[in-house]
């Protein structure tokens, strides 16, 4: 479903991502996990054809984010950190707009709306403004916009930050739905407790770099998420 | 006090970087845009004189030139206060920084001063352009005493204040009964369109004659001072040299500042809270929803976004709102007598589409319209529509805004009975001037974003973006101009100018669809 290669990112000489390979196939949820200005954002960005790069390609299912950038986001969804989303319009007017975008039919759009809208609890405010929403909402509202149209590949940086315990929940368990139908997750947490358990493909990044990437069990072994992870921080320091 | 100036040269770097915001080309260009910015204060300032000379040369003649200064102080008042209602929410109430600002350790009394000088100083800056010229001008025609000059170049420092102040608590007024409204943008922009249509009307159902003309101004200038006491005190200080005038105008000016600042330092924060926290309703309830294709949801997403924006709308909108007046006002005045009196050489539908294009050059939208996406950025990126699409949503909108412009043309060609050939190629003239409008805006917008704004007046007024565009798109007005003079015949001065544009359109078309997509891939 996603596959990168020999992707490399630079701001103004400065690496942020090196050489990254991965595959990501249909049905796993891959949790990618890195420190702060590891690259995890800026790899995201590429993915979701948000950020543009010069080295490398990234395909979504077959089709290069270069060549098709239209093509790979019909068949994706994209969750930023920091969901700024359109304040001057009311929460349905932006989902109903995400629907137009996608050209999702009415029957469809209606019924998803209020499926994902009722499971995040969100449905008496899609009346209001955005721009009167709390973070925790507007991320809701991110996701919502998100999972309508039935993204094969759905790409979320920090998805849980903001959300309530009861929201997390959800969240989690779409995700796991999501891929028992075949689609694919690709997200960045510093959770490391929520990718042990929900994730059964792990990727660790250091600055720019790859530093293990593979399933969870692989990745972890007898240990955990948090001493692997700060073993291979610490190891090249 | 000591904290105040800090957080006011914060701010007020915040305002310059946005100004001066050119993406990765910022530290080359920034001589070069303070060297603009020079062109731009002498321009105003040298457009301000000529203004001036010429009405006080006409006041003169009717011995009634000490009507110049207090005219002028009521402009610079007017426009002080008309900018500043649309900027109290942003500045003082509503500001994005609020929650950091607050956090610190400053008191709130200080944290008002620093909004309040800082709207203080943006508005000094126009008070000069306005006020400098018209002491230099009054002092050429009437030769007055040094205390004039004195009085006057104290003045201009205390100007400003009286109108910030009532701007400030209209500005809250609006804001605050507005917020109980979903689409309050509405209403507080119709509100405001009738007060300008008010304010531009009345001038044009009056006679069109010169001796008319200084009259409206005496009139106004009495008015003026019996509606508003500082110009009077303001007109006896500088006209008759009446020191106490000049005290009270000042001990006035100061003494209101400073109790609004208290005042506004003790509401501050419960303002604050209650223009942030909006209008709940929470009563949704999922019903039938609407669909539209892709392109017309765009459309109407960047449709509803420039109307979101009141500073957006207030600074684009005129032009066209101008066009619409005169399409009222025509019946009822007589255009002959105007041109002669104004002694242009030339007919009317010589004049006619030099206005029109003139107008339509002030309503750019797209000089902002990648700038006005800002943190939203991420949403039109990651939409499954090609980049080329996104251009034409932001081209349609401001074709949309100056389709009034098309309409008048129509309706003037009717109401003067200008001929079909004529009436074609000023219809002409119109469509391909907007259309090179709209393309030119995006074009520079595109060289020149700034998506890291703390305020939409930034970009929207004070951005690199939108004075090239505006600036530019007045400059080919001039070659408008020029071309008509040249020629002789407006027939063919018109016909190379749609010439001139079918190029320059063309070219636009070529760079929008090749370099510009890969310049809007490339903004983060």
């Amino acid at each position: 479903m996603l596959r990168i290669e020999n992707f490399s990112k630079s701001y103004k000489g400065k690496r942020a991502v090196n050489q990254l390979n991965l595959k990501v196939d249909g049905g796993d949820i891959f949790g990618f996990i890195g420190h702060n200005g590891a690259g995890k954002t800026t790899t995201i960005r590429s993915i979701a054809g948000v950020l543009d790069f010069e080295e490398g390609d990234i395909f979504i299912n077959g089709l290069s984010i270069k060549k098709d950038p239209v093509g790979c986001k019909k068949i994706s969804a994209y969750i930023p950190d920091n969901p700024d989303l359109y304040e001057h319009l009311t929460g349905i007017a932006y989902l109903n707009f995400i629907g137009d975008i996608y050209e999702i039919n009415k029957n469809d759009r209606e019924k998803a709306i209020e499926k994902y809208a009722d499971a995040f609890e969100l449905t008496s405010n899609l009346g209001d403004m955005v721009a009167t929403y709390s973070h925790g909402m507007k991320q809701k509202l991110a996701i919502i916009s998100a999972l309508i149209h039935r993204p094969k590949l759905l790409i979320l940086d920090e998805p849980f930050v903001g959300l309530d315990p009861k929201a997390s929940l959800t969240l989690k368990n779409i995700m796991k739905e999501l891929c028992n139908n075949g689609s694919s997750i690709f997200f960045s947490t510093h959770v490391l407790e929520v990718a042990e358990k929900l994730c059964n493909r792990i990727g660790i990044i250091k600055g720019g770099n790859l530093v293990t990437c593979g399933s969870t069990e692989e990745v972890i072994g007898d240990s955990s998420l948090e001493n692997v992870f700060m073993d291979l921080i610490q190891e090249k320091m | 006090m000591k904290k105040v100036m800090p957080l006011v040269r914060v701010q007020l770097w915040a305002m310059i970087a946005g100004f001066f915001a050119i993406g990765e080309q910022r530290k080359k260009k920034t001589k070069a845009l303070f060297v603009g910015f020079a062109f731009f204060f002498l321009m105003m300032s040298g457009t301000s004189f000529f203004y001036a000379y010429g009405l006080g040369t006409l006041l003169n003649t009717f011995n009634i030139i000490n009507a110049l200064p207090s005219l002028f102080m009521a402009l610079s008042s007017v426009m002080v206060l008309f900018t500043t209602v649309f900027k109290v929410k942003g500045t003082i109430f509503g500001f994005k920084d609020y929650d950091m600002v607050m956090s610190l350790p400053v008191k709130n009394s200080e944290v008002v001063a620093s909004r309040l000088i800082l709207l203080y100083s943006i508005n000094l800056v126009f008070v000069l352009i306005v006020m400098l010229p018209m002491t230099v001008a009054y002092g050429i025609i009437a030769n007055p005493n040094w205390v004039f000059y004195l009085y006057s170049i104290i003045s201009i420092f205390l100007i400003p204040l009286l109108p910030i102040i009532i701007a400030s608590i209209l500005g809250t007024v609006i804001t605050y009964v507005a917020m109980g409204f979903r689409y309050s943008n509405a209403i507080y922009m119709v509100l405001s369109f009738i007060l300008f249509f008010a304010l531009m009307i009345i001038p044009f159902f009056m006679q069109g004659s010169e001796e008319a003309f200084a009259k409206i101004h005496q009139v106004i200038s009495n008015q003026i001072n019996n509606l508003y006491p500082l110009a009077a005190l303001y007109s006896r200080a500088v006209n008759d040299y009446d020191l106490a005038s000049m005290i009270i105008f000042a001990i006035i000016s100061i003494v209101a500042f400073m109790v609004f600042s208290l005042v506004v330092g003790k509401s501050f924060v419960r303002i604050n809270t209650l223009i942030m926290t909006g209008s709940h309703r929470s009563n949704y309830k999922l019903g039938e929803l609407k669909t539209s294709s892709p392109m017309k949801s765009l459309f109407k997403k960047e449709l509803k976004r420039y109307f979101a924006s009141n500073v957006y709308v207030m600074n684009t909108v005129f032009g066209m709102l101008i066009l619409v007046i005169m399409v009222i006002a025509l019946p009822f005045i007589d255009t002959n007598t105007i041109v002669e009196g104004i002694d242009v050489a030339g007919a009317v539908e010589d004049i006619i589409p030099v206005i029109i294009t003139f107008c339509i050059s002030t309503s750019c939208t797209t000089m902002a319209s990648i700038s006005i996406e800002g943190q939203n950025l991420w949403i039109t990126k990651s939409l499954p529509v090609s980049v080329k699409n996104i251009f034409l949503s932001k081209i349609l909108v401001n074709l949309f805004i100056l389709s009034p412009g098309l309409i008048s043309t129509i309706a003037i060609g009717i109401i003067l009975k200008i001929n079909f050939v004529q009436s074609l190629i000023t219809i002409l003239t119109v469509i391909v001037f907007s259309l090179f409008v709209a393309q030119y805006g995006l074009v520079i917008n595109l060289t020149f974003p700034n998506l890291k704004w703390s305020s939409e007046t930034i970009i929207v007024k004070q951005s690199t973006s939108s004075m090239i565009s505006i600036f530019s798109g007045m400059a080919l007005v001039g070659v408008q101009v020029a071309l008509l003079v040249a020629m002789g015949s407006s027939l063919i001065a018109n016909l190379i100018f749609i010439g001139i544009l079918l190029i320059l359109n063309l070219l636009l078309y070529k760079r929008l669809t090749g370099r510009a997509i890969r310049q809007f891939e490339k903004l983060y």
